[in-house]
């Protein structure tokens, strides 16, 4: 519009437009077609501007969303390529004012959009273009594009960028122009370095690489420009800031390459190794994005007051914008990198997740992706370790340790977790399940020598789907890892429990230890004891416990114990405890039960050991009993034949008497003990520990509850029979009294053995006196002092018996007074064992409360 | 070596309860009226061997003498379909088949005749057992075979086994009825001075309260000896189940008296059953849990005793000591429960000079053996009550004695031939027994029947307080 020819070729041009846009009217409307072009005419010379900015990328932009928006995201691909071509082509014949070109088309897109319903789409467009003020911009890329046609080859560079400031631009000498040119060479004179040089700066130093004029100042630690350099303070400013990108690309990169480095030796690990990748992966994103702004930094950057006509151009201030995102994102690479640096594993996960927590989507996202590459070893292994019961764990990253330990205690000891590899996004109980699950398999492989786990395996794996294959699982996925862990455990748990209960036979020598080690076995402890006694009663060194197998073998063989499983018994050992010097058989006596792989987990060595003195307390309680019962056998009923004595009067009647009722009372009270401790052993402690192992022992599910619940019921035991720490000073006294009991024995065989002996020798006096014929029981009588009563007569006799009565009746009182005084201390106790309860057994022994009655009395 | 336990049967009403007893333990242990093992009897847990041997053929054969000296009931028991069951070495009929006559001085010295022949039998069966626990005597001491010769038997095992146990079976007559036997009152004497003197254990069994029992409890008008005889028969094998059942504690005869009988000369045992029921007899089925059924046995209607005390007298009669030997399905817990609960109500009266309590043993049931019930009890008691079954005795001894009837037929036989000195002997040996029985309802037993001269007992202390002077007699 410079020139007239030109002006007339426009005007040419545009009606030609009006015409055959408007030819598909009726030919009487030409009035229109003229009244079209005076308006178009009119609105090319007019002075409108668009009212925004001009920006060629914001606008392709803004074409893309718009497509995006519309769900036409594959048309908006299409787009952006064609705009692609488009913008590359330069040259001759190529469109300028690309920004006016892309501002028409949307601006038409927008119009048509607005008005879809009406069927003229041009005159409607026109119209409704010129009523919602479109139309001048339409116009004026038409203007646009006729002037470029019309200035075809014409060097713009200084008016060619126009566009929207066509009209500016028409007019170079504008004092507007003339301002910002002005300032742009104020700008350069500022600064010795140009923008577009230190833009590039900036990108090398993303890429850790110092530039010419932006390096690595290691005091400063960052990049920045250098001193010596004359730059505006701003600009130094905004470059150290652009430069943290670079610094902790640094950073990352410096982590991910010394890991790499050091991948053979074993302290990256596994997980290490996928964090190296997962960060390698997202640092080639980042030179991915670097690529392109080099790309874009080869364009000049215009001078504030010029057009830009090169297409994309970086500055500074562009590049923060660029750099906004993956700023972002570096900066939690480097977070991640400074705070797994000296972890590893499972730990490293758990570091990892913990950042993960985060509001931002774009962080959250990022994490996700991250996490989902860090944790497939981790999930992998988890995998392996509950179906096939593998550690492949060469780094030690797992949370489940495993250490060579010998088959008895590989549950007890061969794997634990480790605290600081569990990642926290794997709770506790499920880090526990974990670790019994594969721990089960272990236990059925090496103590079980069972195959059968597999099967179990397979059926949780394909009970869960098919998120088992090798690396099918991942982080975000813990539900899924946790349905597989539930159900992998469920089945080889139960596989476990089956194999111990049926093949294992596991509740039968539960059974069978009741039985012989804790005395349920009533025939075969007493036959036990009957045989063995004799023996036991000699000095412990002097015992041969060779022949003490043998004798329990006789004991089952002649017991109801010879029914059982040869197996059980086969188990059932002698063992001699060491022993001290003064040591009887009684003392160092005692049964063992060889458990052997794999009951020996649950019967390790100490459940043994606590087995050995519940075994040894009940031993020696049956011994006391059975001492008893001896002495009830020596005063049973139809032995009191002692007319002798009852006949006799005074003194020696009455000794004989109460000598007798003494020995009977003080037996009574003794058996009346030992008995109800016996009923409470069995009824308060041993039964009820037992039904409610029992009952345990039905609802354990895995391995662990079974373990707890016989070590529940062990302990039970324990406590209840007073063997626990607590009641140990009682347990003392209960002791003393056994031994005063033994003791009492001693004196009441004495008694009657004396009391038969007067009988004897008073019949044989009476024969004496008829004719001396020795007696078979005399010459049975031994060295005791009831020997050296020589008949001296009757009266001497009686004497003798005085004495002797006497005597034994001193000792038995010694013994009582010892004994009811040790008893009231037992008895006074028994209510301060708050930890256990023995009321049942105060209850018992004080049923008709004759105690109560006695310290009342007291 | 099982505790082997050697069984007696002695008399009429010896080898009746005898026989009814083989019965019960046949069908408990699984073993056919043959003495083979039936089929199904392969739970094992029980233990036969201690009342049954096996012979060569593997067959069970019980560990049981039969003596009577006239063939009636043995021919029967012969002639059963048990027959093939016993030993037939070990029956011992005696030749002239006349029996006693209901004469206890007459079966004492028949048995003293035929003692060789009798002894060799045991003899043997002791020499066949590892190690023999004790004897069974099953008679009645009101007749004349099982009580005379039974005592002579209770006699010669003292003097013999003196370190063996010998239990009796005692079947006490029916004193609420005129008795065919009216020399029953003597012969009554005689045997309890040896079952007083020369027996560890007495389990009494009171026909009074057996006929009672069958009547009231259980509703029979009429009954039989063979129906009385199934309520011995279930008493005798209840008491040996923790024997024949092994388990925690009682497994031997010794252990499980020896608790029960505390004082040597009371060793006289109650028996209570529950719930009772009679063969084939349709019973109403009753809740049975532990403490129903250690109630029930506390009830006098359900014991096997008659008291003949008067109202004053039972309140002050006390347990010794008690044990209940529970059957079935039993969980121990509840055991202590009912054991709270029986004191809480003070259902039981215990003697006070010395500790005592119920004890309780828990035992099998046989599982060939179908009951209604789940759970049965049985007591075994040492009451002091008792002793007024012995007035009793004593008091129609004395009525009888004052008229000096029948003693003739005693003085006929050698031990009465010089004086009756005899009968005064019993006589007294029961007084004292009854004392002893009295005694024990005091607190202060343990200074019964003593002076005290020489201050032994004041003197020092005792474990039991101090005495009131005027109660130690």
């Amino acid at each position: 519009m410079e020139e007239e020819p030109n002006n007339n070729k426009v005007f040419d041009l545009i009606r030609e437009l009006v015409v055959r846009l408007l030819s598909n009217s009726s030919p009487t409307q030409s009035i229109d077609s003229e009244r079209a072009l005076k308006y178009a005419m009119r609105i090319l010379s007019s002075r409108m501007t668009p009212s925004i900015s001009i920006d060629e990328a914001s606008m392709v932009e803004s074409i893309k969303r718009n497509l995006v928006n519309e769900g036409k995201s594959s048309d908006a691909l299409n787009f952006a390529d064609l705009y692609n071509k488009f913008s590359s082509k330069s040259g001759p014949g190529s469109v300028k004012n690309k920004w006016g070109l892309m501002y028409m088309l949307k601006v038409i897109s927008e119009d048509r959009k607005k008005d879809k319903k009406s069927d003229s789409r041009v005159s409607s467009g026109f119209f409704a273009s010129t009523v919602n003020g479109g139309l001048p911009a339409l116009f004026d890329d038409l203007n646009e594009n006729s002037r470029k046609t019309l200035d075809n080859g014409k060097s713009s560079s200084r008016f060619g960028g126009g566009g929207g400031v066509l009209l500016i631009s028409k007019d170079s000498e504008n004092f507007r122009d003339l301002a910002f040119r002005e300032f742009g060479n104020l700008l350069k004179e500022e600064s010795e370095v140009l923008e577009g040089v230190l833009v590039r700066d900036v990108l090398y130093t993303c890429q850790g690489i110092d530039g010419k004029y932006v390096k690595f100042d290691k005091n400063l630690d960052g990049y920045a420009v250098g001193d010596s350099v004359k730059v505006p303070r701003a600009t130094k400013v905004m470059v150290r800031k652009l430069c943290e990108l670079g610094w902790l690309f640094r950073k990352v990169k410096g982590y991910v390459s010394e890991c790499m480095d050091r991948f053979p030796a074993e302290d990256v690990g596994t997980v290490g190794q996928a964090f190296c990748a997962a960060l390698q992966d997202e640092l080639s994103e980042h030179y991915k994005l670097l690529a392109v702004l080099e790309a874009q930094s080869m364009n000049p950057i215009p001078m504030v007051s010029e057009a830009t006509s090169t297409g994309n151009y970086l500055s500074l201030r562009r590049l923060l914008v660029w750099f906004a995102e993956p700023m972002v994102l570096m900066r939690l690479m480097a977070v991640l990198v400074d705070s797994c640096k000296v972890l590893r594993g499972g730990a490293m996960a758990g570091a990892i997740h913990n950042h993960a927590q985060h509001g931002d989507p774009l962080v959250q996202e990022f994490m996700r992706r991250l996490l989902r590459r860090v944790c497939s070893p981790l999930f992998e292994m988890v995998r392996s370790w509950v179906l096939e019961g593998e550690l492949d764990d060469i780094f030690a990253e797992f949370f489940v340790l495993g250490q060579p330990v010998k088959a008895e205690s590989l549950w007890r000891e061969g794997y634990r977790l480790h605290g600081g590899m569990l990642p926290s996004f794997i709770s506790q109980s499920l880090a526990q399940r974990i670790l019994r699950t594969g721990k089960s398999i272990n236990f059925l492989r090496v103590c079980c020598e069972d195959q059968g786990w597999a099967d179990a395996a397979l059926e949780a794996a394909a009970a869960v789907g098919t998120t088992t294959r090798r690396g099918g699982l991942g982080y975000g996925e813990t539900d899924a890892l946790e349905a597989l862990v539930i159900e992998a455990a469920k089945r080889i748990d139960k596989h476990l429990m089956d194999v111990m209960y049926k093949r294992y036979k596991f509740k039968e020598h539960c059974l069978t230890i009741k039985r012989y080690l804790l005395l349920g076995q009533g025939d075969f402890v007493q036959y036990l004891m009957d045989i063995v006694g004799p023996d036991l009663s000699e000095p412990a060194n002097t015992i041969s416990s060779f022949k003490l197998a043998g004798l329990l073998e006789s004991a089952i063989r002649s017991s109801n114990a010879q029914y059982d499983d040869p197996d059980m018994l086969d188990r059932l050992r002698v063992k001699m405890m060491p022993h001290g010097s003064g040591d009887r058989g009684w003392d160092v006596f005692s049964l063992e039960y060889d458990a052997r792989v794999p009951l020996n987990t649950v019967f390790t060595e100490s459940v043994m050991a606590q087995y050995l003195r519940i075994f040894n307390f009940l031993w020696k309680l049956r011994r006391v009993e059975h001492t008893l019962i001896g002495a009830w056998k020596t005063m049973k009923p139809n032995r009191i034949t002692s007319h002798f004595l009852t006949k006799q009067e005074g003194a020696v009647k009455q000794q004989f008497v109460s000598t007798l009722r003494r020995c009977q009372v003080l037996w009574v009270e003794m058996n009346h003990f030992v008995s109800n401790l016996q009923y409470y052993i069995m009824f308060e402690v041993l039964e009820v520990s037992w039904a409610h192992f029992v009952d345990e022992m039905e609802a354990a599910k895995d391995l662990d509850d079974l373990l707890a619940a016989h070590d529940k019921y062990l302990d039970s035991i324990v406590e209840k029979s007073l063997l626990g720490e607590r009641s140990h000073s009682l347990f003392k006294t209960l002791f003393v009294l056994f031994d005063l009991i033994l003791q009492f024995r001693s004196h009441a065989d004495r008694l009657y053995e004396g009391i038969h002996e007067l009988q004897a020798r008073t019949v044989d006096h009476s024969k004496s006196s008829r004719g001396r014929t020795k007696s078979r029981l005399k010459s049975n009588n031994e060295s005791s002092e009831v020997g050296t009563w020589v008949s001296g007569g009757r009266k001497a006799l009686t004497q003798r018996a005085g004495e002797f009565l006497r005597d034994t009746r001193k000792d038995l009182e010694v013994v009582a007074k010892e004994y009811s005084s040790s008893l009231e201390g037992f008895i006074s106790q028994l209510p301060l064992q708050q930890h256990v309860d023995l009321k049942f057994l105060l209850f018992r022994l004080d049923f008709t409360e004759f105690y109560s009655r006695t310290r009342l009395k007291k | 070596m099982p505790r082997e336990i050697i069984t007696l049967q002695v008399g009429q009403c010896g080898n009746q309860i005898g026989m009814e007893f083989w019965k019960q333990l046949c069908l408990e242990h699984g073993i056919s009226k043959d003495g083979i093992l039936e089929d199904f009897a392969t739970q094992g847990g029980d233990r036969k061997d201690v009342f049954f041997y096996q012979a060569d053929d593997q067959h069970y054969i019980p560990r049981a003498l039969l003596i009577d000296l006239e063939p009636r009931v043995i021919n029967a028991i012969q002639n059963s379909e048990y027959r093939n069951l016993y030993n037939h070495e070990n029956i011992f009929v005696a030749d002239h088949g006349g029996g006693a006559g209901n004469n206890w001085a007459s079966g004492y010295h028949q048995g003293e005749q035929v003692q060789e022949d009798i002894m060799d039998m045991v003899d043997r069966e002791v020499d066949g057992s590892d190690s023999l626990e004790g004897f069974v005597l099953c008679h009645s001491i009101a007749g004349g075979t099982g009580s005379g010769m039974g005592s002579y038997l209770l006699e010669t095992l003292n003097d013999r086994y003196s370190k063996k146990l010998v239990q009796t079976y005692s079947v006490f007559p029916n004193q609420s009825e005129s008795s065919d036997v009216v020399v029953q009152p003597y012969n009554s004497l005689l045997t309890l001075k040896r079952l007083t003197l020369n027996a560890d254990c007495v389990v009494v069994l009171d026909n009074t309260a057996l006929n009672k029992i069958a009547v009231e409890r259980l509703h029979l008008t009429n009954p039989t000896f063979a129906q009385t005889n199934s309520l011995v028969s279930t008493v005798m094998s209840a008491s040996t189940t923790t024997l024949r059942y092994p388990g925690y504690m009682n497994n031997d005869l010794v252990g499980l008296l020896a608790s029960l009988i505390p004082t040597p000369r009371c060793h006289f045992l109650m028996t209570g059953y529950t719930p009772l029921t009679v063969e084939r007899q349709a019973n109403v089925i009753r809740k049975t849990t532990v403490l129903d059924v250690m109630r029930r046995l506390l009830q006098t209607k359900n014991i096997m005793v008659s008291s003949h005390a008067r109202t004053k007298e039972a309140s002050q009669a006390k347990y010794i000591s008690i044990l209940n030997i529970i059957q079935g399905e039993v969980d121990p817990t509840q055991v202590h429960e009912s054991l709270q609960r029986i004191r809480e109500r003070k259902l039981v009266n215990f003697i006070e000079w010395g500790p005592a309590s119920i004890q309780v043993a828990l035992s099998r049931k046989s599982p060939y053996v179908q009951t209604a019930h789940r759970v049965s009890g049985l007591m075994l008691a040492s009451h002091t009550s008792i002793r007024h079954l012995f007035s009793k005795c004593l008091s129609q001894y004395e009525k009888l004695r004052k008229k000096q009837a029948f003693l003739d037929n005693y003085r006929k036989f050698p031990m009465f031939q010089d004086d009756l000195s005899e009968f005064d002997e019993s006589r007294e040996v029961i007084e004292s027994l009854v004392d002893e029985y009295k005694a024990c309802e005091s607190p202060d037993y343990i200074k019964w029947g003593m002076e005290d001269p020489d201050g032994v007992l004041t003197g020092e202390g005792n474990a039991t307080g101090s005495v009131d002077p005027k109660l130690a007699v």
